[in-house]
């Protein structure tokens, strides 16, 4: 890879009176949209887009040597063996798979810091892409939030502990016995629907019109990718010396239908 | 008859206003916006160059400053974060190129990496392009005891592209205008 990028590093430029090697910047994936084009083979060595109309655009073996350098190679948890088969499943010659911006399926999980309750605290952001009736935006689609949560009993535990429930003849007394379902605080949920679920999201719009959430700062960015069937990978930055670095796959796992449900709701907080 | 047909070239003019928003930009439109935007990024290092520069004069960096200002969207902010402290820091790029002028070393030496990364040009909701311009910059301090400072900072511009027209000889043309947005500044191991 690194002497693939050989030709430019002698192409290194005095700019003003500042000459340095610019090889490590060749090879780094500087941006998200530089790693979909690295992915589908849409960029040339000198990162100059390729067009359908090119000669080497989505080129099989420009590919196959973009990818020895869209993961963190040092993450050990990713074995050489599970690259090589998500690798041969992406350039499959039959049915190669490619990225595409707006196909859905990829999220990102942005953490920040806001003002609560006088405290500075990290607070989630899942944001996706959404196609508005001309082009497209980034929207908040989910929130995760430890103190919201913290004040959210989980139902299965709940039950567990022993049941409180308004008795099904409470209607003929109406519902006067609703007094005992608010006089304490961590029962509550034991009388709500069974599929109830806290919606973050909502609260976390309420306590900022609210007032009682500020925005301080952007932590960390990562996205998370459900776009190659049964395969799911994690993009992370990494800034850091050498030619692997920038936007590289930082997390690998070959998932099933229900697996893909069961990592969503792991990502959400769920 | 004559309001009428006003009526009839505006409303013809607004829908196909709307459809050139949504087709997707040809190859060569796109490396014609390219080069454009490229061009003010260009501007916008030079810009820089000189404003941190101990020997351009104060009234000279007050003056580029006012001309930098006029490549960027009035709500422009710049987002700085280090490598030892990674969240984000919101600055006006007035007060970002202010505390630049103003920085405290005898000499400063700013220069630009020969690589620039541009992204996708994406359509966004009102009908403007939006795309991403990647540079890195070297910057050199040396204090008056000649201790010396350096880092090195990727920045990532943001670039809008907004397609206009202007009356010429009693004709509409068209033309692309390019305007430089918030920017992204983060320290790098380099």
């Amino acid at each position: 890879m690194i002497l693939l990028f050989a030709p430019f590093v002698s192409g290194a430029q005095s700019v003003g009176n500042f000459v340095d090697d610019e090889s490590d910047l060749y090879a780094s994936t500087k941006q998200v949209n530089q790693f979909f084009r690295r992915f589908n083979g849409e960029e040339d060595f000198k990162g100059e887009r390729l067009y359908p109309e090119d000669k080497d655009y989505r080129n099989p073996e420009l590919r196959k040597t973009y990818f020895s350098n869209l993961f963190n190679n040092d993450n050990g948890l990713i074995s050489a063996g599970l690259k090589t088969e998500f690798i041969n499943h992406s350039l499959d010659k039959k049915d190669p798979v490619f990225l595409e911006f707006l196909g859905g399926d990829w999220f990102a999980e942005v953490t920040t810091t806001f003002t609560y309750q006088g405290k500075d605290q990290f607070l989630t952001l899942f944001l996706q892409l959404e196609k508005d009736t001309v082009g497209s935006k980034w929207v908040i689609s989910q929130v995760y939030f430890e103190p919201f949560a913290k004040v959210f009993a989980d139902q299965d535990s709940l039950r567990k502990t022993g049941q409180k429930f308004l008795h099904p003849m409470s209607h003929e007394l109406d519902f006067m016995n609703l007094i005992r379902v608010f006089d304490n605080k961590t029962s509550l949920e034991q009388y709500l629907a069974w599929k109830y679920r806290p919606d973050y999201l909502t609260l976390f719009v309420y306590e900022f019109k609210k007032g009682n959430l500020a925005f301080k700062t952007i932590n960390k960015v990562k996205f998370h990718f459900f776009q190659v069937d049964g395969w799911y990978f994690e993009l992370s930055d990494f800034n850091r010396k050498g030619y692997n670095t920038g936007w590289l796959i930082s997390s690998l796992a070959k998932v099933s239908k229900d697996e893909k449900e069961l990592l969503l709701k792991y990502i959400y907080h769920e | 008859m004559k309001i009428r047909l006003l009526i009839i070239s505006v409303v013809l003019l607004t829908l196909s206003s709307g459809l050139i928003a949504q087709d997707n930009l040809s190859k060569q439109r796109k490396a014609a916006i390219d080069s454009l935007a490229l061009e003010k990024v260009r501007d916008l290092s030079k810009y820089i160059s000189i404003i941190g520069s101990k020997e351009t004069p104060f009234s000279e960096a007050n003056r580029v400053i006012e001309r930098t200002l006029e490549l960027f969207n009035d709500d422009a902010q710049m987002g700085v974060s280090s490598i030892y402290r990674e969240e984000i820091k919101y600055y006006p790029v007035r007060k970002y190129l202010e505390r630049l002028m103003a920085l405290n070393y005898d000499k400063i030496n700013i220069t630009w990496y020969n690589i620039e990364y541009i992204s996708d040009l994406e359509l966004q909701p009102d009908g403007r392009y939006v795309g991403v311009i990647t540079i890195y910059q070297r910057f050199e301090g040396t204090t008056e005891d000649g201790m010396v400072y350096k880092d090195t900072t990727k920045k990532d511009i943001t670039v809008y592209v907004e397609k206009k027209q202007t009356q010429i000889s009693g004709r509409l043309i068209d033309f692309w205008d390019v305007l430089l947005g918030d920017i992204r500044v983060a320290e790098t191991e380099k």
